[in-house]
């Protein structure tokens, strides 16, 4: 019972604070910047705006273009209810997998590359090209890292790899990488640009309009506040939810009572924080040209490497 | 370490952005109240304080075009107020129309205006987009941008001032409140 | 009945039914025979089909077929392992005849129907008998008519390209048949009607010497003939030319009864040299790599299909590769796993890799070019076979909820869990950190291909006329793709019960694993629910929507162009698309991209017509087989000068020759 109220919570928090974070960061770069920035608050209210507007579909498409949002959101709620982000021990969590979850991670991609495709602009293509190669390339990263925290955790599942190992260290640094590079963040993509030819993400979405451009920007919302969360999770996972139950002065509390408050105070305190550290690095350096994210990627994937063999070496 | 030479202009740095009580003790009050009422106006119209904008050149001499950019910069900011500029027609609720419409981006002014979804409201910046202006009746101009796509709200000016832009975006919301 | 009985006369029925119905294909040339013949293949594969799903249900592990008489004793039986094969091959046959009853009418005019037919059922026969015939002699034999068959097909369309690759083709698949042979030669020790089971007893007094050459032989062997790097050279240029149907048989099958015969002679070596694991796994992830790259880069639909397909070899070679080692560093459990996921791996190959080039088939069909760049637009002009089409790819992109994502999932899970167990050993750790490693590297760019594939050729404008006016597929040409579509859901779904019923435990003979073991941490986690959680996730987001917003608030208007208008030739194409790949590996693909400018003025040289080729060169025909071609047309030129036509020297060249071998003998 515990386990299915612990996923619940999970699921109505993150989903609810997504376009919060996504306000929250632009607010933290527009202080940073000397100005003083849209509300936090202001996502919330641009996707019910474009929730209400009309829809202009491209002549050019096909059923892709009407499959991809349903598809790139339903993805990304998958991973805000299996992944543990406010509660560990949750229902779906078996489904934590690390394998499953950098799956299902590039199935989001997969499809947001098709509907950019889909209408034959060259823009769409373009972002495109760029994402698949970014995501296609950022995957095997992301394996390597997570099997570093697995063997660590003697799980490979994320549900029981949170918690932090000085072992770790190069391995967290990787997670981070790979999670600026999904999110399509500085320095790999720079999601306030207005030049179509700097653009990764927003080229691919340029086409659609309306309901299904709100679903597109909230599921881009929703991954940023879940891998942001999960690596914040990574460092500190005291204080979540979890199945136990507390005693207090010799009293039985119910769990979801009691941690549940602290436990959604947390989890907005974590995203404030990391929100916060997302605007400061995205000020302090600047995106790296297309072409030189070779470089990056290839540096992503050492750093992997070379802390499973850290890790591994730890073991014997 | 550059790093924290940065970060020290990021945290401490000059807040470019007046606040409120300078700016109505200053001659740029107008721009502030005009960003509360267009916020508001915002508000009830739509449901919520987003507005996405789109410009597009339709033929202007590029004055227009740095005032529109002044918008963004952190003096004026319109982000604060519920505003901000889009890449693509198919984002916008508003679209921004510059310059008196030459022969040559006719067709683009025209297929802007369709690609964007309804309900798209159209202002056009600057002179020449109202009228005309200097270039009225060159064999190189279509005319005013009314003459190529339905225009709610003129801003005239040869570059008009950012603050009378925000004041058109308001008058442009306040004919759509009407109307609703 | 008795099912013994049952399951031996439906696999003889199979096997001579196969060629009856080669036969009426070759003697009747008209639609009817032609409509009878593949109609009798698809049904008689069918059968053999059935039997050998009944034979895999049941209990006997052992089922003799019968035997053939007059002295040669060519045994047919069928065991645990064969039977899989034979499952695949009898499977896929009946479902590519089924779908050459539409499609090679088409083709009327290119092929000679009667013996293209009689060429396509004595492939298949070929192949039923290879996983047959348990002596060497049949074995070679069934061998042979299989490669002689498929080389009839490769150049079934007798354009030049063909022809060449055919004989490319010809010439690799005899020097694998020749390694084969001597292979066998050194096992049984000349006695060449040696039943298969006897050379693990044979295989033992072998010197070590021998044992070493014999196995290095047969790699070579089998490996050619499944397109392991290098020996891979001919498979891209061979595969793609054969007519749609014989590519998906190639492809998804003969590739595997080559992986069969290469299970089958390593079981007969109980103690072989750790490093003979290393080697294979070494070939299998090159391989791997090597084929996804070129896969990525490919813009010809088939070709793009047969590079994926040495990926995949590649990837059952390293999981063969692994457990081999695993097995001979006492590590059972991990060997078995790994035997298991290759053996599920090659089912799931053959399923999506045959539906692919179908579905090319169909494609090509109607746009009456391979390459990418003539397509586009094909989901909304043909959005059943698309939505296939999506579903295939995105199953050979090993992308949950489909099946070929469990396999590679329990490869990995088995990885990490033998790190604990061997980490003490750091070779056996390097290996699995390159196990690791280049499976995660490989996923993720055969995720590239596959999009490139189905976006370039399904999304956006068509870039051809005849892509414009592309028709969906129907009926027959439909059926098995929709049919194999279904069977890699379902594979996705059922994932263990799929190895309960290919009986792995019978596999690998020890009752170490289950194939529950396909249920990766924990019992809680099953494949059907994680589909389910998914078009749940989906589905929750499709209603809300509903829910709160106007469906029907939608207006059709032409894609936002920024005032010029757009066509097709602004399109991304598969070029371009792959161009980030091609950059970053350079290094390794070495693609030569020329721009030639053709001046339009002749007084500004800046108005020019630009045409950009870009030229892949593969590094192992650049320098491992052009250089051997060239040293063999050298030493032809040679001996050609001792063929001067003069009776007396050629007398006193046989006579030099006979005591130069009487020397030797004596």
């Amino acid at each position: 019972m515990n386990s299915i109220i612990i996923t619940i919570i999970q699921g109505l928090l993150v989903l609810g604070i997504a376009p919060f974070a996504m306000g929250l960061v632009r607010k933290f770069k527009a202080l940073m910047q000397g100005r003083k920035g849209a509300y936090p608050t202001l996502p919330y209210f641009t996707y019910a705006t474009m929730m209400k507007k009309e829809m202009v579909i491209s002549k050019s498409t096909s059923w892709v273009f009407r499959v991809v949002p349903f598809v790139v959101l339903g993805t990304t709620v998958f991973l805000a209810l299996v992944l543990p982000l406010v509660g560990m021990g949750g229902v779906l969590a078996p489904y934590a997998d690390f394998i499953v979850v950098s799956a299902v991670l590039a199935i989001g991609a997969v499809f947001l590359v098709l509907g950019g495709l889909d209408s034959a602009s060259a823009f769409g293509g373009m972002g495109s090209a760029r994402e698949m190669t970014i995501s296609s390339l950022v995957e095997p990263v992301m394996i390597v890292t997570l099997t570093a925290f697995a063997l660590v955790a003697g799980t490979t599942n994320i549900d029981g790899m949170l918690g932090m190992h000085p072992v770790l260290t190069l391995s967290f640094l990787s997670l981070i990488l790979v999670c600026l590079a999904e999110n399509a963040r500085y320095p790999v993509d720079n999601p306030a640009t207005h030049l179509e030819l700097t653009m990764v993400h927003e080229a691919m979405v340029l086409e659609y309009s309306g309901p299904y451009l709100a679903m597109l920007e909230y599921a881009s919302a929703l991954k940023l506040t879940v891998l942001s969360l999960l690596a914040a999770n990574m460092l500190f996972p005291s204080m979540m939810l979890s199945t136990s139950v507390w005693v207090y002065q010799g009293m039985v509390v119910p769990t979801i009572l009691l941690s549940g408050l602290i436990a959604v105070v947390m989890t907005v305190v974590k995203v404030v924080v990391m929100m916060f550290l997302l605007a400061l690095l995205e000020s302090s350096i600047a995106k790296m040209r297309f072409y030189r994210m070779q470089e990056y990627l290839s540096i992503a994937f050492f750093i992997a490497l070379a802390g499973l063999v850290i890790v591994l070496i730890n073991l014997v | 370490m550059y790093v924290f030479k940065l970060w020290k202009t990021l945290f401490f740095g000059a807040r470019v952005t007046e606040s409120k009580s300078e700016f109505l003790s200053s001659k740029d009050q107008e721009f502030e109240q005009v960003g509360e009422e267009v916020r508001e106006i915002v508000k009830r119209l739509y449901g919520g304080r987003s507005l996405r904008i789109r410009a597009v050149d339709g033929g202007s001499t590029n004055a227009e075009e740095l005032e529109l950019t002044a918008l963004n910069n952190a003096y004026y900011d319109i982000d604060r107020f519920g505003l901000s500029f889009v890449a693509s027609p198919r984002h916008a609720d508003v679209l921004f129309v510059t310059g008196p419409v030459t022969r040559n981006l006719e067709v683009a002014v025209k297929t802007t205006y369709e690609a964007a979804p309804q309900p798209c409201l159209v202002v056009a910046v600057g002179d020449g987009a109202c009228t005309g202006g200097i270039w009225k009746d060159s064999y190189a101009v279509v005319g005013p941008v009314e003459a190529v796509i339905p225009v709610h709200v003129r801003i005239p000016g040869d570059p008009p001032t950012p603050t009378e832009i925000l004041r058109g975006v308001l008058h442009a919301l306040q004919l759509q409140e009407q109307k609703v | 009945m008795d099912i013994t009985l049952l399951i031996q006369n439906g696999i003889i029925v199979s096997l001579i039914g196969t060629v009856f119905a080669g036969l009426i294909g070759l003697l009747f040339n008209n639609a009817t025979g032609r409509v009878l013949s593949y109609s009798l293949l698809a049904f008689v594969n069918a059968i053999g089909a059935v039997a050998s799903f009944l034979f895999l249900t049941g209990k006997e592990s052992v089922s003799v077929i019968g035997t053939i008489p007059f002295g040669f004793d060519v045994m047919f039986r069928l065991d645990i392992l064969s039977s899989i094969f034979l499952l695949i091959v009898t499977t896929i046959s009946a479902l590519c005849a089924m779908y050459a009853i539409v499609y090679v009418a088409k083709y009327e005019k290119v092929y000679h129907l009667p013996s293209l037919a009689m060429a396509t059922a004595l492939f298949i026969f070929g192949m039923q008998s290879v996983l047959l015939s348990m002596n060497i002699a049949g074995f070679m034999v069934s061998w042979e008519i299989m490669s002689v068959a498929s080389f009839f097909l490769v150049m079934a369309d007798k354009e030049k390209a063909s022809i060449k690759a055919a004989l490319f083709y010809l010439v690799m698949t005899h020097l694998g048949a020749g390694a084969l042979f001597a292979g066998f030669f050194l096992l049984s020790n000349g006695k060449l009607l040696a039943d298969l089971s006897s050379l693990a007893v044979t295989a033992q007094a072998l010197p070590p010497t021998s044992a070493i050459l014999a196995l290095l032989l047969f790699l070579f062997g089998f490996g050619s003939k499944a397109g392991l790097v290098p020996f891979h050279v001919w498979l891209p240029e061979a595969h793609p030319q054969a007519p749609s149907h014989i590519s998906a048989l190639m492809s998804g099958v003969m590739l595997k009864v080559a992986v069969y015969g290469f299970l089958r002679i390593i079981s007969a070596f109980p103690m072989m040299p750790s490093w003979f694991g290393i080697l294979v796994m070494v070939l299998g992830l090159l391989s791997a790599v090597f084929g996804v790259l070129y896969a990525v880069i490919e813009t010809d639909i088939k070709r793009t299909l047969a590079y994926s397909s040495i990926e995949n070899i590649g990837l059952i070679f390293t999981m063969i590769g692994l457990a081999l080692y695993a097995f001979n560093n006492q590590q059972p459990m991990l060997g078995e796993l790994c035997l298991i996921t290759a053996v599920f791996h090659s089912v799931v190959h053959a399923v999506f890799k045959s539906g692919l080039f179908l579905t090319a088939g169909a494609i090509v069909s109607e746009t009456h070019s391979r390459s990418l760049e003539a397509m586009g637009g094909l989901a909304k002009r043909m959005p059943i076979l698309s939505g296939s089409f999506l579903i295939l790819a995105l199953s050979a992109a090993a992308l949950p909820p489909f099946g070929v994502f469990y396999g590679e999932w329990v490869f990995l899970q088995s990885v990490v869990g033998a790190f604990f167990v061997v980490a003490t050993n750091p070779v056996f750790t390097g290996l699995l950190i390159a196990a690791l490693a280049g499976f995660a590297f490989v996923g993720g760019l055969a995720i590239f291909a596959m999009v490139k594939l189905f976006a370039i050729a399904c999304l956006g404008e068509p870039r051809t006329e005849q892509a414009a006016h592309a028709k969906d597929a129907k009926g027959l040409l439909l059926t098995p793709i929709i049919i194999l579509t279904g069977l890699i859901v379902l594979f996705g779904a059922f994932a263990p019960n799929l190895l309960s019923i290919l009986r792995a435990d019978g596999l690998v003979e020890t009752q170490g694993v289950s194939p529950m073991i396909l249920v990766p941490s924990g019992g809680s986690v099953t494949p059907m629910f994680l589909m389910g959680l998914l078009i749940l996730c989906v589905g929750l987001v499709w209603s809300l929507r509903r829910l709160f917003s106007n469906v029907k608030n939608e207006r059709p208007y032409h894609t936002w162009d920024c005032g010029q208008p757009i066509t097709s030739g602004m399109e991304y194409t598969a070029t371009a698309f792959s161009a980030p790949i091609r950059f970053f590996f350079r290094l390794v693909l070495r693609a030569k991209k020329t721009v030639i400018a053709t001046p339009l003025l002749a007084t500004n040289p800046w108005i020019a017509k630009r045409t950009m080729v870009v030229e892949t060169n593969t590094i192992f025909s650049q320098y491992m087989y052009e250089p051997i071609g060239k040293g063999m047309i050298w030493l032809s030129e040679k001996v050609r000068k001792i063929q001067n036509g003069s009776i007396q020297l050629y007398l006193a060249l046989i006579f030099i020759t006979l005591i130069v071998a009487l020397m030797i003998a004596l």
